[in-house]
């Protein structure tokens, strides 16, 4: 990795750091909760985008994650920084598990088995409630670097900031490695990806367990971010905010990912002074770029990119996108 | 349990299963001819509540309120068709699924605007009297909808069976270009396989909105209908009766059995194990892929 390929992210980076240390804490709040939006939707396009599976769960997953890394700090007394990566390995086990059966299914049927499985982990969440705090929610204790020793709001700033560009130059790394390659073959056609030697079945698994994981741990930040946790947060409406990010964006790459959770996690701000409209705006804009824009953001700024450039060489151009 | 309890809760079991039978079946019609998979049927049901609620503050009687109802689900139907689904109806899965599962968030959006969260209550057309009959109680809007949902169920099989535009969206349904090339005009019967699965929709929700009240959350059904559908095969018109009361009667019987705290999640885990075990339904027919 040369340092033309860092730097870019390293300004970006320190910027977003000065930034929020300079302003307020509701505006770095926000900016909080776009990175953990963008963690998300990293996931969630390498299930959807990428190897082309439906979901309609993401949202369980961060639910798995949030409540999980909660109830490991509440009872265990487990610092974030442990209970989180745990709640994610736990999120990606579940994810796994979920790929078992989703590896027969595909398009409709995997819509309702995921939609299947979202219903049981939000009805699990509020039936269970001398666990979870049922529909009313529960309160996630302040964040702990040890026992005694709490974070500032800033220093979960900087965390959810080291995370978010960690969890990107993963997923572009995962995108550029062998299993980024097998995502992109089963989701072009998975007959030919089998003939060529890759196991669609443990493609789906992974590619089932690598979104959860990602869920996971943007749910764990989540939680100690907001400082409350409660299931109404985790329902079909977040897993469809979560597909409205990636189509936006651009189906299939980072950079659509990116985008399209910090365009969209600055709407209901921009939308406030209409405030009552914002849901519905919303969807107008997910069938918008559904029917006109389908392959999102991202590619606006590529054909721009090919407007200013047209010597761009062909190949290697869909790589860029990524 | 005794036998009257039993008989009580197979009564209380096919009430409710009829409604997701009705929704079950909305579900079915377009996607047998058009194979778009109608997520935003739950919202038709909220809507057809809410529509009844209107024409019935207007003071109409309620033979009347039905038709409206009814024909407010046709109009309707026709228009998302050929507005929303025609553009895309050749679209990958994906699309469609999130295009119709939006379309359902703009109609509860926009009744949520018009109407706020506030309940609301509609009278059944029969009182609340319980009927007794040999030592059990039957709830007279149970029965009313039970009818209506067998009565549907009858005339769409009859439609599919004897009517040239039912014939034509069979024909439809297994090759769109053959039966264009037979003459049949595609469009039109997408747009009535929309309007007749619309109807069924609003119909649906004049009908259940006496027993679970009129509140934003009623599209919570769909759930259970799809359920159904899935029981029954997505592609079956008996199927989807029988699965919308199997629907029913199970989490009816479930609630006694393993409890209230399992009763809602007795369906989900059905739905789970059913798509591993048999995703084609239990009355449904395997598809057949050539690659």
């Amino acid at each position: 990795m040369s340092l033309r390929d860092v730097l870019p992210g390293m300004v970006v980076i320190a910027a977003l750091a000065i930034f929020g240390a300079m302003v307020g804490s509701y505006p770095a709040y926000l900016v909080s909760l776009a990175m953990i939006n963008i963690i998300a939707a990293l996931g969630l396009n390498l299930l959807t985008g990428n190897s082309g599976q439906i979901s309609l769960c993401h949202s369980s997953f961060m639910a798995i994650g949030a409540y999980g890394a909660t109830l490991f700090t509440a009872r265990y007394g487990l610092p974030f920084w442990i209970s989180i990566p745990l709640a994610a390995a736990i999120s990606a086990l579940i994810g796994a598990a979920l790929g078992f059966p989703a590896r027969r299914l595909t398009g409709l049927y995997l819509a309702l088995a995921t939609l299947g499985f979202l219903q049981i982990v939000q009805l699990g969440i509020e039936e269970f409630a001398d666990i979870t705090g049922g529909v009313r929610g529960m309160k996630v204790p302040k964040p702990e670097l040890l026992t005694g020793l709490r974070v500032s709001e800033y220093g979960i700033y900087l965390v959810v900031l080291g995370v978010c560009a960690l969890a990107i130059w993963t997923a572009r790394n995962i995108l550029r490695s062998r299993i980024g390659r097998e995502l992109n073959a089963i989701r072009l056609s998975p007959h030919a990806a089998q003939a060529l030697g890759i196991s669609v079945a443990r493609v789906k698994l992974t590619a089932f367990a690598l979104s959860a994981a990602f869920a996971g741990v943007a749910g764990g930040l989540m939680a100690v971010v907001v400082g409350f946790i409660d299931p109404v947060e985790f329902g079909v409406s977040a897993s469809l905010r979560q597909i409205t990010f990636i189509v936006v964006g651009g189906m299939g790459s980072v950079a659509g990912s990116v985008i399209g959770a910090s365009v969209l996690s600055a709407l209901p701000e921009v939308l406030r002074p209409v405030k009552e409209y914002s849901d519905i705006i919303y969807t107008l804009i997910l069938l918008g770029f559904l029917l006109f824009v389908p392959r999102g953001l991202a590619t606006v700024w590529d054909r721009l990119v090919a407007l200013v450039r047209p010597a761009a060489p062909a190949i290697g151009s869909e790589e860029r996108a990524r | 349990m005794t036998v009257t309890l039993a008989l009580q809760l197979a009564i209380a079991g096919i009430s409710v299963g009829s409604i997701y039978a009705l929704v079950a079946l909305a579900i079915v019609i377009p996607f047998k001819a058009s194979g778009v998979f109608n997520f935003a049927q739950g919202e038709i049901v909220t809507f057809g509540a809410y529509a009844a609620l209107i024409l019935t503050q207007l003071a109409l009687p309620y033979p009347v309120v039905f038709v409206g109802v009814l024909l407010i689900g046709v109009v309707g139907g026709m228009l998302i068709e050929r507005t929303l689904i025609r553009p895309i109806v050749k679209a990958p899965e994906f699309t469609l699924i999130i295009a119709t599962f939006a379309i359902g968030l703009l109609i509860k959006g926009a009744l949520a605007l018009r109407f706020g969260d506030s309940p609301a209550s509609l009278d059944g057309p029969f009182g609340t009297d319980p009927l007794l009959f040999a030592g059990l109680r039957f709830n007279p809007t149970a029965i009313w909808i039970f009818a209506c949902t067998l009565l549907v169920t009858f005339a769409v099989l009859a439609f599919f069976r004897y009517t040239r535009l039912g014939k034509a969206m069979r024909a439809v349904s297994i090759s769109p270009e053959a039966a264009r090339l037979m003459g049949i005009k595609v469009e039109t019967v997408y747009r009535w396989s929309w309007a007749i699965s619309t109807a069924i929709g609003t119909v649906a929700g004049l009908l259940v909105a006496p027993l679970i009240g009129i509140n934003p959350e009623i599209g919570q059904l769909i759930l259970r209908g799809l359920l159904a559908a899935v029981i029954g095969g997505f592609t079956s018109i008996p199927g989807a009766l029988i699965g919308g009361l199997a629907v029913g009667l199970i989490e009816t019987f479930a609630g006694v059995i393993v409890g209230s705290t399992f009763k809602n999640l007795v369906p989900f885990l059905l739905l789970m194990l059913l798509l591993v075990v048999r995703p084609q339904g239990l009355f449904g027919v395997a598809e057949i892929k050539r690659v």
